[in-house]
């Protein structure tokens, strides 16, 4: 499976939402759609979705144009809510109903994600007398009761506690294992880190940096170096401007070409006490601040 | 057309299973049937006390006559005795006598004659209805006409056989008779009204609900709006219709249990003996004119950010529809539902349910103008409906500050 935005441009008034923005996901991996605030992250989901359609572009399904009678989302919005003084079952039911499914199928596929996701004793509850975070694994439901080939989780992290945020993991990465195309929205980079592939980062309404998330690591200059020591003092002193002072009481030492790395590391190692000594290689945070940092 | 099937399901059970929904409709029934009832439980209570045929005889309140003319006040009051069958008759010897007798609330009223043809009337407190003049004017207008009639030579049985005439007539309305379905026709209207502005806001109410507690992020992805908008609007319409079946079924049955007891009222015969052809006509003009102005609720609910909006957004159109009801009650107590007013009404999909329903109630209407203004407002509930769904698409994505109309028609454009 594979699914394709290519060159979506939408604006809404004067205002011009998306520029020509290209996405591709494929199933069996985890994709990160990043990007600050109003950067186009909502609208592009919604166009995927056909919530509204976009000005120009198009958007692809294993090559040809998306039938949206065929492909089945699953979607977790970002603004949660469901009917709050509804029963808990009734909803999810009407919810999976709505996407297509048989009503026997579609109670019988609720009752399991229920007890799967440990709230089968809320069957009969109304959602308004549920935590919040039990709302949201309530929300997830309708997100996956219907078995859909691709699933978009907007901010799926936000409210839970740890052990839900564990079970939530879980659970998606089960669904990556069915060979769905996931789609993740996130400000929490950690979690961005741990199950995506790829990611594109959005800035201004355009892609700012996309593609595999180890080829950007491996992409960035590999000419840094991050050492911790006890004698910190004295290799910051030896090495002068190169040195710069890193997390946790660390340095991290800029070479002038990445040929260098090796003689510097074995020159360290040689003179000092060294705990640890590595390529810098940066994290995800870091490459969103660079890229989604200023507006475009 | 699946999704509409069960959308329709899901909000009519919602009704179904609100208790404030329930409740009211089983009060109206109730309160529908106390009424019903009333006659037979009341005869009940007083069929004891008053035996049939004695009731002529029960005369409660005093009515005293004085005349100085003993044989005018003696024929007086047998006069009166006849006309008066509710009150006690008795002679009095004074006026002053009458007078004390009436202020000390002994009697309830007094007639001091001066001749047959002139007298003053004692009453304590007037009543608007006091009709006792009225009645005391003809009768006394009779007997002195009877009298100089046997004082010109004519016998007292000619005489009062003169008196006694009675024209006889009967009426042929070749139209429709206005008296006899202004009773239905206003309580139809009526309930058109209520039942519209009710739900009507019912659908804004539930439009905003849903957006404001963001399910509509998961049902704008999960539903085509065309079919959430036309399952929710033809539900509420289902909702409707069942609970004004259930209140004027359950009158309806009520008033055949009873129908005996309730006699010669000609008003309650008059409700209940509507005819098949006008009841469909209800039917059709109610649902149409349900479905347009729900589209224009629900569309308007859409817009709405927050739920304290709703009842300034639908101003306008509440505003329209009241201006429609006010036009045609003033029709109908005029009695000329056919002027150039309601003509032109009965033609405009936003007043024809009401205006045309009325026209063909209480006038006659040609089946062409009927088919020509249900045709326009089928078309027109279409057209709204289709538009509505727009509208509804692109409001319920728009929070924040409430959107202009302008902006919602450029969005609409480019959806």
């Amino acid at each position: 499976m594979r699914l394709e935005l290519r060159n979506i441009e939408k604006s809404f008034g004067e205002k011009r939402v998306l520029s020509g923005v290209s996405l591709t996901a494929e199933g069996g991996k985890a994709f990160g759609l990043l990007g600050r605030n109003g950067a186009g992250k909502t609208t592009s989901i919604r166009i995927l979705m056909n919530v509204f359609p976009a000005d120009s572009g198009e958007v692809l399904f294993d090559g040809a144009p998306i039938d949206y009678k065929r492909v089945r989302f699953g979607y977790l919005p970002e603004e949660r809510g469901l009917y709050p003084k509804k029963k808990i079952i009734d909803q999810l039911v009407y919810f999976a109903e709505l996407k297509g499914m048989s009503r026997s199928a579609a109670v019988k596929s609720v009752d399991y994600w229920l007890s799967r996701l440990g709230m089968a004793e809320y069957r009969g509850k109304r959602l308004d007398t549920l935590s919040k975070g039990n709302q949201q694994k309530i929300q997830l439901i309708t997100a996956l009761a219907h078995d859909p080939q691709i699933i978009i989780l907007d901010e799926p992290f936000s409210g839970l506690d740890p052990v839900n945020a564990m079970l939530l993991k879980d659970v998606v990465k089960e669904e990556i294992a069915k060979g769905k195309i996931v789609l993740f929205s996130s400000h929490q980079m950690n979690y961005i880190e741990e199950f995506c592939d790829s990611i594109a980062i959005l800035n201004g309404g355009g892609v700012a940096l996309a593609g595999e998330l180890h080829d950007i690591k491996r992409n960035y200059p590999r000419n840094r170096l991050v050492v911790r020591s006890e004698s910190a003092e004295a290799i910051a002193a030896r090495l002068g401007e190169a040195c710069a002072p890193f997390e946790d009481g660390g340095l991290i030492v800029t070479l002038p070409s990445p040929e260098e790395k090796g003689r510097v590391m074995r020159e360290l190692t040689e003179n000092y006490d060294i705990d640890e000594i590595k390529v810098f290689e940066p994290s995800l945070n870091d490459i969103f601040v660079e890229y989604a940092g200023g507006g475009m | 057309m699946k999704q509409f099937g069960k959308i329709l399901k899901f909000e009519l059970k919602n009704y179904m299973s609100n208790k404030v929904f329930v409740g009211v409709t089983l009060f109206l029934v109730i309160a529908i049937a106390v009424v019903m009832f009333f006659p037979r439980v009341m005869g009940a209570f007083e069929g004891d006390d008053v035996g049939g045929d004695g009731a002529d005889d029960v005369r409660s309140s005093v009515m005293l006559v004085y005349s100085p003319d003993t044989e005018t006040g003696e024929a007086v009051k047998t006069a009166f005795l006849a006309a008066f069958p509710g009150h006690d008759v008795r002679l009095c010897e004074s006026e002053e006598a009458l007078r004390g007798s009436v202020e000390a609330g002994e009697s309830e009223c007094g007639f001091a004659f001066e001749s047959l043809v002139s007298y003053t009337y004692y009453v304590g407190n007037l009543s608007m209805y006091d009709t006792n003049t009225a009645v005391a004017d003809s009768v006394l207008t009779d007997m002195y006409r009877t009298v100089a009639m046997v004082g010109g030579g004519i016998s007292a049985e000619q005489a009062a056989e003169i008196m006694s005439v009675t024209v006889s007539h009967s009426t042929q309305s070749l139209g429709k008779d206005q008296m006899q379905n202004f009773f239905y026709t206003y309580i139809m209207i009526f309930a058109l009204y209520m039942v519209i502005l009710l739900y009507g806001q019912m659908v804004a109410t539930n439009v905003a609900t849903e957006k404001s507690s963001r399910a509509m992020e998961v049902l704008i992805t999960s539903a085509d709006p065309v079919s959430m908008m036309f399952g929710k609007v033809i539900a509420s319409c289902l909702a409707g219709l069942i609970q004004l079946v259930a209140v004027f079924g359950s009158a309806l049955l009520c008033f055949n249990l009873n129908s005996s007891y309730w006699g010669e009222d000609g008003i309650m015969a008059s409700i209940f003996d509507m005819p098949v052809d006008l009841f469909l006509y209800m039917l059709v003009f109610f649902i149409l004119g349900f479905f347009i102005y729900a589209f224009m609720f629900g569309a308007v609910g859409s817009t709405a950010s927050k739920l304290e909006d709703i009842n300034t957004s639908v101003m306008p159109i509440t505003l329209l529809f009241v201006i429609a009801f006010v036009v045609v009650m003033m029709s109908m107590s005029t009695g000329d539902v056919d002027s150039i007013l309601m003509k032109v009404c009965s033609y405009i999909p936003f007043t024809s349910p009401m205006a045309m329903f009325t026209r063909i109630a209480m006038s006659t209407v040609s089946p062409v103008e009927i088919a020509i203004s249900v045709g326009v407002l089928g078309v027109s509930v279409i057209f709204v409906g289709v538009f509505a769904a727009k509208i509804y698409r692109v409001g319920v994505l728009l929070y924040g500050t409430k959107p202009r109309l302008g902006d919602i028609l450029k969005a609409i454009r480019k959806a």
